[in-house]
């Protein structure tokens, strides 16, 4: 079952950076070694049927063409640090809502929150993400996590479950 | 017809994207307004004539469900052509605003989508050849 969770999110995750940025990952296993440059970390509250959040955080080095494809912009220098910053929480926006109904199923109505940007010396969580899979980049890496309220994994009949029964 | 469009979104980012594919699609493209939450649109709709509104449905302050029923509630609003944009993915909730004559373009999507969406709601008329 975490397996086929985590498989979700690196599905939905990839799929979302392909047609919003044109940016095309792989998955890495999540036990990878960090990335060598520093992140930027977005999150995204949601609350319905579950509530939790989804954290995306994205190498320093991949930040700019990701946002350049989003604007349409040739040269990534021409954006400005909060341009980037708008990009990485809309990723995450889209993400968030494109992963709950494959894991919750498509009646389960959430409510997602302003995707919040957090400082570079922000804390890591405590851990205990129901999903934890991370993506190469051509230009570094990304990382997903969902976490859930009371922990556990999904019951809502969505795809993740399907996966797992079968 | 130019086509003065309302932008609704509370990522900057999402509103150039938006506007660039309605740039692409060919429509006869009049004043472009934007505005960050619903109640904003609500505000831009009172002062300017608009043709088109393009809404999200999670923002702060105002999210899109609460702006497509203040302008349902209004005789002068409800009439103008509306079109959600987001990345909602409950079926019920997307069937709701359909049924209140909206339409539902799915993020991420495609130029060509929107394009095809405008077509069918605006006509070929109001498009470049």
């Amino acid at each position: 079952m975490p397996e086929a969770v985590a498989h979700e999110v690196a599905e939905v995750a990839r799929e979302t950076m392909e047609k919003l940025a044109f940016v095309f990952a792989l998955d890495e296993p999540a036990a990878a070694s960090p990335p060598t440059d520093p992140e930027h970390r977005v999150q995204v509250a949601f609350r319905g049927p579950r509530r939790g959040m989804l954290e995306v955080a994205l190498s320093a080095g991949a930040l700019p063409e990701l946002a350049a494809n989003m604007l349409g912009v040739e040269n990534p220098s021409e954006l400005s640090a909060d341009e980037r910053t708008d990009a990485l929480r809309e990723l995450a926006n889209v993400i968030c809502g494109n992963l709950l109904p494959r894991l919750f199923g498509e009646n389960a109505e959430f409510t997602l929150g302003t995707p919040v940007a957090l400082r570079e010396d922000a804390p890591e969580g405590a851990g205990g993400a129901a999903a934890d899979c991370r993506l190469a980049l051509e230009n570094g890496a990304c990382r997903v996590r969902l976490f859930l309220e009371g922990g556990g994994l999904p019951g809502g009949g969505g795809r993740a479950e399907e996966g797992a029964a079968s | 017809m130019a086509v003065n469009v309302l932008i609704v979104d509370d990522s900057g980012v999402m509103r150039a994207m938006i506007r660039k594919a309605i740039e692409l699609s060919g429509l006869s493209l009049g004043e472009v307004h934007q505005a960050e939450n619903g109640r904003a649109g609500l505000e831009i709709l009172e002062s300017s004539w608009i043709d088109l509104v393009l809404v999200d449905i999670n923002m702060p302050v105002m999210n899109g469900e609460e702006m497509i029923a203040a302008m349902h509630a209004r005789e002068d609003f409800r009439s103008i052509p509306t079109v959600v944009v987001s990345t909602e993915g409950s079926r019920s909730r997307i069937e709701r605003l359909e049924t209140s004559g909206v339409r539902f373009i799915h993020k991420p999507f495609s130029p060509e989508k929107l394009r095809d969406t405008l077509r069918d709601l605006l006509g070929s008329e109001v498009f470049h050849a």
